[in-house]
């Protein structure tokens, strides 16, 4: 799917066009004018969009007081790291090390399991293939917030409540991924498999060799999905352990607000929190643009 | 409850069907029965699983010293695990049927889990139970039962900033001891950007004028409400009019998450608060003078609110007799004492108030509270009813106190009848 | 419960079947790749959903088994008790309710307008430095709404950023997350309808569930009309992407044509640019409407419900009253019934979106062609 959806950049011809159009025939005062309105405009969303992250960096690195009298400094005053030595005493690394554990798991996992589900329910004719499609359809109409009574009931009951696997093991699979694997693999043109099949390939060995290389851009997709969706959860994480040493940073860092740091607001520390769970999410960002803007269609999808 | 104990067919087939689904797992413990005074006993040296609510790191540490000499001194072994969300984390445990063995337990939260068995009564086989204060071991009663042994306990004191009261023209003679005075100085100290008394929300804070207005939430024997009565009205008008004045503020008019925050920051030149106030002080606010007086007599005399913790024991532990002998090592005068030292709470035996006395002289006035204090609200269910009592004395300056309190009345009356 | 409707793009993939009596079924292979799936979601997701009905039909106080032969049945009890029954539950639910029908009131719309706008301006052709805008509106999206709910618990404080930078203009801010006061109280007290130190004694002493309709005409409080601005702060770079890739989608003929037509830009914005959005913002309004009725994670961030119950959501309440204060029951039947409201909501609007698509598919809305292609296969494979 993402393959085939159109790129967010338009194709040079059809720019060159407009541009013909908009700078050539049209090129007036008023349109001048038009074109500061409009930069205008976007520079001041900008600067609404990147100011609270420019905060944000700024007063991890100032004092408490600092940060309470001057709130809209950007250079700390003075300058101090007081606030990383503090999240470093704290369980911090340990929540950073299972929120990357999971994360790397979750993702590994749903990549592989999502695309042999998609793979079978877009290609392999088995009896109840139709009726498992639509349960999976069903599925994705359920919202996720739903589930947190429902999990901790199952994961108590499994005996697996409050241990690592109970972080993970119930993120493995979600329908969302298998829609989507299974929408691309339709797109592919069966004539690549049969041609395996006529060498004589086994099912499995034709998906592994043949068929999952082909669906690149999808994996990424899926990748960028499962990353987003198991770094940034947090209901799942809090009815799934309660032992510290299991936290994750969205739940360990969730609590910061709520005691974790004894009393009184301390602003520095609960930014730099915040700004250390967001560098792993920016530099997955930044090399990964391109299909994150892909990947935001398909991830609306799960709402 | 109608048809409490008879199953349905629905719930077996569901049950059923699932115990075949989920390949027969079985993470929850079937239910030990609650109330047996015969500990459950394991054989040889047991690994026992705490679970605190830590003020800090000095907590933690003092802590597990202590814990770490009683294992060395018996064999056993101590995991300590600190909670970050006890409330959560202590209701997940028991849900799971695998909670710790000892734990803080919350005299506000004390009589939910009594009501439901996931504690074990143990205060009856402690050798010298009586030394602990009268007022803290009924906060651990539940049904004429005394479940747990009171872990140390704090009360509320009025604090003042001396620089203010210095700059204000007011002398030690002036520190109030009726609500005449407090009305007084408050007003004194009042000035443009600071107000006189700030105190934080909620019943916690204000109870305390209940309190000196011989008034309650509840009976003495916490089967009916009493909210409506003119006690308790009266005490709170009291507060809400000199609010109404600007001499007192609530916490959130003063922008602060609590009295504490108020006071250090100085926008409050009193405020009335715990012993804890002590180590926020000097950590946060360190530039801060202030002296601690004993709260203002009200009309029916000294009143304050102490609030505490029991060692919890889990009536699902299978060590529970190694864990009274734990919670014993952790109660005596000396680890009281200790933990004092460490990390500013007062003990909860009455043996230990002269020593404790002695030592922090600066404390007499939250010491005291310990003769006269009143515990938290003792009954089960109440906590969604104080919540919403809470909510609604939020605002406290244009609260419809009448409305509010017969409100309380009706909700507390349903849920203590359940 | 049909699939979304995905506004991408997909070409007619040439569709070869292998026929019949090739003898290359798949009935094991099948099965075995999609086992890990089936025992994933029913394991996480169906069998746990039974268990909470149970418990929601059930007096389990969270101690022991839920299964065990010491938990009764209770029928609907729980459920009556949110919906039917005078008391302090009923009064929870429903202001948990109001609140977040207020949420999704302000949110939906105008997250959908800002994310539509924002899609527009940065379409335009001439304009430089497109990947950085795009960027910086869709950045914050990607981030954990922990760490967004940290930075705007900061920059909403009494003498916070925000303040700071209202007070440069002139305003004297709320102590935002702080003040549970009304929005339609306060604009109703400014105009002068009512003063809501002394509310009006007919709206006060009138309840309905548990309610007055005082309370009920409270609007959003300025706490949770911060959580808003926050969320549509945070969710309006999703959507505008949506946007923009069904704008890119929009033939440059057609607007080359109306603009011979000689109709100017804002014509043009109403007679072509939005009919060919149509589709698309109706998606965004139901996945926006799903989103926001389950919010949660705001509320346990930063206000826990508070100030005065103002920002409590059936998902944060269902979190309380389960894994809090132990109402089992109470807690898996509020998710229940959101679950329901969410169902219907979205099947509602499903059906006014399946209304407009008649006119839609005309146009050439390339995600029906898929669902007709689907029909089609559904029909030959049955």
């Amino acid at each position: 799917m993402s393959t085939t959806q159109p790129e967010t950049r338009q194709p040079e011809a059809t720019r060159q066009l407009s541009r013909t159009v908009d700078d050539g025939n049209r090129l007036t005062r008023a349109g001048r004018g038009k074109k500061s309105a409009v930069y205008l405009v976007l520079v001041f969303f900008a600067l609404l969009y990147v100011f609270p992250f420019f905060i944000q960096v700024a007063t991890s690195f100032k004092t408490n007081a600092d940060a309470v009298n001057n709130p809209l400094s950007l250079i700390p005053d003075p300058f101090t790291t007081a606030a990383f030595e503090r999240l470093a005493e704290t369980d911090y690394p340990t929540w950073f090390r299972n929120s990357v554990v999971v994360t790397l798991l979750v993702t590994a996992g749903r990549v592989f399991f999502v695309s042999l589900a998609g793979y079978a329910l877009a290609r392999l004719k088995f009896r109840g293939r139709e009726a498992l499609f639509t349960a999976v359809l069903a599925v994705l109409a359920v919202p996720g917030i739903v589930l947190l009574i429902p999990k901790f009931l199952i994961l108590n009951y499994l005996g697996i409540y409050n241990t690592f696997p109970a972080l993970f093991v119930p993120l493995l699979v979600d329908a969302a991924g298998v829609f989507i694997m299974k929408q691309f693999f339709e797109t592919i043109p069966p004539s690549v498999e049969e041609a395996a099949r006529i060498d004589g390939a086994g099912t499995f060995r034709i998906f592994w060799s043949v068929v999952l290389p082909m669906a690149k851009p999808a994996l990424i997709t899926i990748t960028i999905l499962s990353f987003q969706g198991s770094w940034n959860e947090l209901g799942h994480f809090i009815i799934a352990a309660n032992d510290p040493a299991l936290f994750t940073l969205t739940r360990g860092v969730g609590q910061l607000t709520s005691g974790g740091l004894g009393s009184g607001s301390q602003f520095p520390i609960s930014m730099a929190a915040a700004l250390l769970m967001t560098i792993p999410t920016a530099m997955v960002f930044i090399v990964f643009q391109r299909f994150f803007t892909q990947g935001a269609n398909v991830g609306a999808e799960k709402g | 409850m109608p048809q409490k104990s008879r199953r349905t067919r629905l719930g077996l087939v569901l049950a059923g069907s699932l115990v075949l689904a989920a390949c027969g797992g079985g993470g929850f413990e079937e239910d030990t029965g609650d109330g047996s005074t015969a500990p459950a006993s394991a054989e040889g040296p047991v690994e026992l699983q705490m679970l605190i609510a830590s003020s800090g790191d000095a907590e933690t540490a003092a802590v597990q010293e202590a814990v770490d000499a009683w294992s060395e001194e018996t064999g056993n072994s101590v995991t300590v695990t600190v909670a970050s969300d006890m409330n959560q984390q202590l209701a997940q445990g028991f849900a799971s049927g695998n909670p710790a063995d000892v734990f803080y337990m919350d005299a506000g939260r004390f009589a939910d889990y009594a009501q439901n068995g996931s504690l074990y009564a143990y205060a009856d086989q402690l050798e010298d139970n009586d030394d602990f204060y009268e007022s803290l071991r009924q906060a651990f009663t539940y049904d004429g039962t005394q479940y747990c042994a009171p872990k140390d306990f704090s009360s509320l004191a009025l604090v003042i900033n001396t620089a203010s009261w210095e700059a204000a023209g007011l002398t030690e003679a002036d520190v109030p001891t009726t609500w005449d005075e407090l009305t007084e100085v408050a007003q004194t100290l009042t000035t443009d950007d600071q107000a006189g008394l700030g105190i934080g929300i909620g019943i916690d804070r204000l109870g305390a004028f209940v309190v000196q207005n011989g008034g309650w939430w509840l009976n003495e024997e916490a089967t009916e409400p009493t909210a409506a009565i003119p006690e308790v009205e009266e005490a709170l008008g009291y507060v809400q009019e000199q609010v109404q004045a600007g001499s007192f503020q609530m916490s959130n008019q003063l922008d602060a998450g609590w009295g504490g925050e108020a006071f250090g920051t100085e926008r409050a030149a009193m405020t009335i608060e715990g012993n804890w106030i002590k180590g926020a002080m000097s950590n946060d606010y360190p530039n801060v003078e202030y002296i601690v007086a004993e709260l203002p007599e009200g009309p029916a005399g000294k009143g304050t609110l102490t609030f505490t913790q029991c060692w919890g024991i889990a009536a699902d532990s299978d060590a529970q007799a190694q864990a009274v002998e734990l919670v014993r090592a952790l109660t005596t005068v000396d680890q009281q004492m200790a933990f004092a030292e460490a990390f500013g709470v007062m003990p909860s035996r009455t043996s230990a108030a002269d020593p404790y006395r002695e030592q922090f002289p600066e404390d007499a006035a939250f010491i005291a509270g310990g003769e006269y204090g009143h515990g938290p609200i003792n009954a089960p269910g109440m906590e969604q009813v104080v919540a919403d009592l809470n909510s609604k004395l939020e605002n406290f300056e244009q609260a419809n106190l009448p409305t509010v309190l017969s409100e309380f009345d009706t909700n507390a009356a349903a849920a203590l009848g359940q | 419960m049909a699939e979304r409707e995905v506004p991408t793009s997909e070409p007619p993939a040439p569709r070869s079947r292998s026929p019949k009596g090739k003898g290359n079924s798949h009935n094991l292979s099948g099965w075995l790749f999609t086992t890990p799936m089936i025992l994933g979601l029913g394991l996480f997701l169906f069998i746990p959903i039974l268990m909470a009905i149970w418990v929601s039909v059930s007096d389990w106080t969270g101690r022991g088994s839920p299964f065990s032969s010491d938990v009764g049945f209770v029928g609907a009890e729980n459920y009556a008790a949110l919906l039917t029954e005078e008391g302090l539950s009923r009064q929870d639910f429903m202001i948990s309710l109001r609140n977040t029908f207020y949420y999704v009131l302000g949110v939906v719309p105008v997250q959908t307008m800002l994310a539509l706008f924002l899609a527009v301006v940065v379409n335009q052709k001439f304009l430089k430095g497109r990947t950085f805008f795009r960027t910086a509106f869709y950045f914050p999206s990607v981030v954990s709404s922990v760490a967004i709910s940290l930075v705007f618990l900061y920059l909403f404080t009494g003498t916070g950023a925000i303040n700071r930078v209202l007070a440069s203009v002139g305003i004297v801010g709320p102590n935002w997350l702080q003040d549970p006061r009304g929005v339609i109280h306060i604009i109703g007290d400014a105009v002068g309808i009512w003063s809501i130190d002394s509310p009006p004694a007919a709206l006060v002493e009138t309840s309905v569930m548990s309610l007055s309709i005082w309370e009920w005409f409270r609007g959003p409080s300025i706490a949770l009309s911060a959580i808003m601005i926050q969320v549509i702060w945070t969710t309006a770079g999703t959507f505008m992407l949506l946007f923009l890739a069904a704008l890119q989608d929009l033939p440059s003929e057609v607007e080359e044509a109306a603009m011979v037509d000689g109709a100017n830009r804002w014509q043009r914005f109403r007679n072509v640019t939005v009919p060919h959005l149509r589709p698309t913002i109706l998606l965004v309004i139901t996945l926006g409407i799903i989103g926001t009725w389950q919010v949660f994670d705001q509320m346990y961030v930063m206000t826990q419900g508070g100030p005065a119950k103002t920002t409590l959501t059936p998902a944060y309440l269902s979190y309380v009253a389960a894994f809090r204060q132990q109402q089992w029951g109470q807690g898996a039947a509020m998710a229940f019934i959101l679950f329901a409201l969410i169902f219907v909501l979205t099947s509602l609007q499903r059906w006014v979106l399946r209304d407009k698509d008649e006119a839609a598919r005309k146009k050439g809305i390339r995600a029906q062609r898929r669902a007709a292609r689907k029909a089609q296969r559904a029909e030959a494979s049955s």
